[in-house]
């Protein structure tokens, strides 16, 4: 009795006063909250022309579980041939297994391919057999991602194909061919078997490769983009989140304006009954798709940058590394920025397959060599040196120095690149054919601690592309592109000490003097130096982000402190440069410009070689663009800077003449 | 009694061995079965189709001389705007055919058109198809794209001697891509059947819509075959977006319902357009001819 | 004395009700349902015919269903040449009319159930609709059959009865 008032107690206690929290405690098992990704930001040129893109990914996939049948009867087959062979040895079962489920996918791949191969559609005279799968090894079955899909995800379908419209795959080469390869499986492929084609959105680079190194790429994270709110409410915060696979930037724009691009997650509350049917929706906010994003580019120049650039090979016909650069004079935004070798993105937008991944490695691919490439500016330099001479009184704009055939300082002749020697030679002239002895004598009249403190006037080692206007302060990301150079060298006495290189000498000077040396600066500097130049000042602060047409402050820039006279001294001497200097072969009739050419010696593997430079602004006379060429020679190419890095400075500015 | 419960387990055992032995016999028997099955009742059905032509017929008997004479009256007005129509379209067929010469773009007549007359119509939830009359003798295959002028009605499913199975649009196992209306560039979308949703007039559900795409605004949407999946000729239009175009619940895409062109389930007759050349698909509904492939051995 | 070709006589005279179902069908094909009554068909012969013949004559009856429908082969026909089998053993039941007219609904409305599943399964439409609204539209198929049979049952079984007497079939009662 007593127990039976207990027990009777004990429910009405539970029944009212506990039931609220126990309907919640159940709420809690039947209630889950699932994130919804936000599509990316979109990012443009600064004519609106699409860089980046999201795009339909199509993917074939085989359901392992439906074939388990098929692959059962083809692995007694084989167990059986394995047999009748050796009868008594013991066969290795699992790669019986293995085999059986690899044949089975690739019959069913090759039907895939029939129906998808554009060599037996409607009234194809098929002239000679192609063998789909024979002549494509990356058709078959990736045994290497079947074992990992049967270790980690067995119970989910496997990708056979994993991109069926991949535009630039075998598969497709234009996205026409891509449309109809999945028109054609989804019309003619039997639907109802074990295969079945899927949809997600990918990220895309319509340009394929180009300007790789500013927009970078993206890859799979945990780390997803934000929700529209924090879960404060306690209810919301224990339940279960079901959550997605994100993407983020890993390289150029797409990283360092991640925070912008990658949106606002969304996320559902969702019911089940306890039947565990029918689900319903009982609250959500939607994902907010990222931002648009802007770039300076232009993607015309921005193209005949890397044509031209990629068109440079050496005497194996591999393209040259190298960098190219243009940015405007008085705002600093960057027009094109390209970068040799380099990757498409579109295929490491999947997943980074390691062979990819190392051929770009192992070609040097992922170096930004406009940013990132630290190499001597050569005989560009010697507008410097002139400017130091000039400024320091050392050398006027009307001074005529006696040059030979080579200088002696100390011990050792420092030659000129003509045998003979060119005479009598002013600043003009100088600029012109760009005289090496000219420069020996100026240079070591400065003196080495006046030529560095110069250099560093124009910020020839100072860090470029910091981010002018971040909208996330809690971030990092201080510049605009990631991890751009920051070992420039300008060379002085203090620092040959430090790196433990002994005492300053004379030679280090002369060699300094004509850009060689211990100097290290990047082709974006010698651009910007270029565009500072044209404007008579010291700084430019170069931008990948529209200033939108505001004055733009050069922090720290101050006139370039040179009278009339001596400005347009260096300005005609590049400009004869061009008409009929080191910079001749690459003039453009119509289009006067100046340049300074460059041929540096550096040393690869240990073995003499050239950096070619072409740096320089147009129009001549009232200048707008300026830009920086570099390319590094090979060990067995005959690399100069006109010759070599010329031809793409003038392509580019053909084409920025030609959107003028 | 307890007789015939005896005879009766035999029976169940004798019926057990049976379903063992249907579930391992090949299936080219199955096929057999269902297929004699079939021509069994072609001709009840034949007969049926005739029939009702008939009594359509001698319903046109009974009608007065004033019905007809004002019938004839609408004809003839009817082809006197239709010859003018004609004219202008030979016009345009010389035009067309003189630029195609220009591009040198392959003549579009690689299909031989077929026309039928629909027998019965077989809907529900779980299949939505039409009996027509013509089959393998009038050189129906499997796989030919159905249409109704310029209308989209389906596809072939099943070929029988004298009578063929169509798959109709809104059926679960139909799917083809088309372009939507008001989409520039034009991209690819998915539709697909989906009858067995409920019971109101089936529909097609439209897939995988980019999620820029937003129908124009205060028209009827339509969606137009591809082209590019060589089974429906390019242009043809498949239906009509109804409702709105919403976004899935991943947000990846929108997808939207669509109606079917013409009521399916009042079509009296079709065109089967029969491709001149079997498409690799078609190759692959008959699995002995893909064997024969050497490329694929 | 029983005629071996009793069964396919009765089939010819049951074929036209089949028929007449597929035309309901055909003409009401607005409304979506397929109009099914060929598991009501066959309780009736159960009562007069061998087992044997009654075996075909279901099996018949069932591949006849299936011959132009997406259906899985042999789902219909053995499902039905199951009920006959375990109708034919309480063939005694089905003297009374009350039973025939039960026994066929019940027939009618399983053997509805089973074309519904399997052809569900079949149909890709498995992995979109949920199992809510494929709930609701199998109890209105179901329903329908059921309907369907109640309503026809009596002049089926009278046709059948009166092809089996024209073929010289023993009445139920005489056959044991």
């Amino acid at each position: 009795m007593v127990g039976f008032v207990y027990v009777t107690l004990g429910l009405m206690y539970r029944q009212i006063f506990q039931a609220s929290d126990l309907t919640r405690d159940a709420e809690y098992q039947t209630q889950r909250i699932v994130i919804r990704p936000p599509a990316r930001g979109l990012i443009f040129d600064r004519n609106k022309q699409p860089l980046v893109e999201n795009r339909v990914r199509w993917r074939v996939k085989a359901d392992l579980m439906v074939l388990q049948p098929e692959i059962r009867k083809e692995y007694l087959k084989l167990l059986s041939q394995a047999k009748q062979e050796n009868f008594f040895d013991k066969p290795d079962y699992d790669k019986l297994l293995e085999n059986a489920r690899v044949n089975i996918l690739n019959r069913w791949l090759s039907k895939i391919w029939f129906v998808v191969d554009d060599n037996y559609q409607l009234n194809k005279t098929r002239t000679n057999k192609v063998y789909p799968l024979r002549d494509n090894p990356e058709r078959r079955v990736n045994i290497d991602s079947l074992r990992k899909h049967l270790r980690e995800s067995r119970a989910m379908k496997f990708t056979l194909i994993s991109d069926l419209a991949f535009p630039g795959s075998t598969i497709s080469k234009t996205p026409e061919e891509g449309d109809r390869a999945i028109a054609r499986f989804i019309e003619q492929f039997p639907s109802g078997g074990p295969i079945t084609l899927e949809s997600d959105m990918v990220r895309s680079y319509p340009n394929g490769s180009l300007a790789a190194h500013v927009l970078g790429y993206v890859r799979d994270t945990d780390e997803l983009p934000p929700n529209s709110e924090e879960f404060t409410d306690p209810i919301l915060k224990r339940l279960q989140k079901l959550r997605y696979t994100g993407k983020k930037g890993a390289a150029g724009i797409e990283e360092t304006m991640d925070y912008a691009l990658r949106g606002t997650s969304g996320w559902e509350l969702w019911n089940k009954t306890s039947t565990g049917y029918n689900k319903e929706l009982v609250q959500s906010t939607s994902p907010v798709q990222g931002s648009e994003v802007v770039l300076t580019l232009n993607l015309n120049i921005q193209k005949a940058a890397e044509e031209t650039l990629s068109n440079i090979r050496d005497s194996v016909g591999r393209p040259l590394p190298g960098a190219a650069v243009m940015l405007d004079v008085n705002t600093g935004e960057i027009l094109a920025m390209a970068s040799q070798p380099n990757f498409n993105p579109n295929r490491l937008a999947d997943r980074v397959t390691n062979k990819y991944y190392d051929e770009i490695e192992s070609a040097g691919g992922w170096l930004n060599r406009a940013t990132q490439g630290l190499y001597a500016p050569g005989s560009t330099f010697k507008i410097i040196t002139a400017i130091a001479g000039m400024r320091n009184h050392k050398v006027d704009w009307d001074d005529v120095l006696d040059c030979g055939a080579f200088y002696r300082v100390g011990n050792r002749n420092f030659p000129e690149h003509e045998p003979v020697g060119f005479g009598p030679v002013d600043v003009e002239k100088m600029l012109a054919i760009s005289c090496n002895v000219w420069n020996y004598r100026v240079g070591l009249s400065v003196g080495p601690e006046l030529l560095a403190l110069e250099a560093r006037r124009f910020g020839l080692d100072r860090p470029l592309l910091k981010n002018l206007n971040p909208s996330d302060t809690s971030k990092t990301y201080n510049y605009e592109l990631p991890s751009t150079a920051k070992g420039m060298v300008i060379p002085d006495p203090d620092y040959k000490a430090r790196i433990g290189g002994g005492a300053w000498n004379q030679g280090d000077t002369a060699n300094t003097s004509i850009g060689q040396g211990f100097l290290l600066t990047t082709p974006l500097h010698m651009a910007c130096f270029a565009a500072s130049l044209a404007r008579g000042e010291t700084i430019t602060t170069p931008t990948l982000i529209p200033t939108g047409g505001a004055k733009v402050a050069h922090i720290g820039s101050q006139p370039i402190g040179l009278n009339r006279l001596q400005l347009e001294a260096i300005r005609s001497g590049m400009y004869r440069c061009v008409e009929e200097g080191t910079a001749k072969s690459v003039r453009i009739p119509g289009l006067p410009y100046v340049a300074k050419t460059g041929t540096a010696e550096y040393f690869k593997t240990g073995v003499k070689a050239h950096l070619a430079w072409i740096i320089g602004y147009a129009p001549a006379d009232r200048p707008v663009v300026a830009f920086a060429v570099l390319v590094e020679g090979q060990l067995d190419t005959s690399t100069w800077g006109g010759k070599t890095a010329g031809p793409v400075a003038q392509e580019m500015l053909k084409a920025w003449a030609d959107i003028r | 009694m307890d007789k015939n419960r005896q005879g009766a387990k035999a029976s169940y055992v004798a019926l057990a061995v049976f379903i063992a032995a249907w579930v391992v016999l090949p299936s080219a028997f199955r096929r057999f079965n269902r297929e004699a099955f079939a021509e069994f009742q072609a001709p009840a059905l034949q007969l049926l189709s005739k029939g009702r032509d008939l009594s359509r017929y001698w319903e046109l008997r009974s009608r007065t001389d004033e019905e007809l004479i004002s019938a004839s009256r609408d004809l003839s007005r009817i082809n006197a705007a239709l010859e003018l129509k004609l004219q202008g379209t030979d016009d345009m067929r010389r035009e067309n055919s003189r630029l195609r010469e220009m591009l040198r773009y392959p003549t579009s007549s690689e299909y031989l058109t077929v026309v039928a007359r629909v027998v019965s119509r077989d809907t529900s939830s779980w299949w939505q198809s039409i009996i027509i009359r013509k089959g393998r003798n009038d050189g129906i295959r499997p796989g030919a794209p159905v249409v109704f002028g310029n209308h989209v009605i389906g596809r072939i499913s099943v070929v029988h001697q004298n009578v063929s199975e169509v798959d109709l649009i809104t059926s679960p196992t139909f799917r083809c891509t088309a372009f939507l209306d008001g989409d520039e560039p034009p991209r690819i979308v998915h539709v697909g059947g989906m009858a067995g949703n409920s019971l109101s007039a089936p529909r097609a559900k439209i897939s995988v819509i980019p999620p820029g795409y937003s129908p124009p605004a205060g028209e009827v949407t339509k969606v137009i075959t591809t082209g590019l999946g060589g089974v429906f000729p390019a242009g043809l239009i498949i239906g009509t977006i109804e409702g709105e175009v919403s976004k899935t619940p991943e947000a990846n895409f929108k997808e939207a319902f669509m109606v079917p062109s013409k009521e399916l389930d009042r079509i009296d007759e079709v065109s089967v357009l029969i491709p001149k050349y079997p498409s690799p698909g078609e190759i692959l509904m008959s699995p002995g001819e893909f064997l024969k492939l050497e490329e694929f051995k | 004395m029983t005629h071996r070709g009793a069964w396919f006589l009765l089939l010819l005279a049951t074929y036209p009700w089949l028929l007449g179902v597929d035309l309901l069908s055909s003409s009401l094909a607005s409304w979506g349902l397929c109009f099914f009554i060929s598991g009501a068909v066959i309780v009736t012969p159960c009562r007069r015919l061998r087992r044997w013949q009654c075996i075909l004559f279901a099996a018949s009856i069932g591949f006849l269903f299936e011959a132009l429908r997406p259906i899985p082969d042999g789902s219909v026909a053995l499902v039905l040449v199951f009920l006959s089998i375990y109708i034919h053993s309480y063939r005694e039941a089905l003297r009374s009319q009350s039973h025939v007219f039960f026994a066929s609904m019940i027939a009618n409305a399983l053997v509805t159930l089973v074309w519904v599943v399997v052809a569900h399964v079949q149909c890709d439409a498995a992995s979109s609709v949920d199992t809510f609204t494929f709930l609701y539209l199998a109890f209105v198929q179901v329903g329908l059959s059921a309907v369907l049979a109640a309503l026809l049952i009596s002049p089926i079984s009278a046709v059948q009865n009166w092809a089996m007497d024209a073929i010289g079939l023993p009445a139920a009662e005489l056959n044991r």
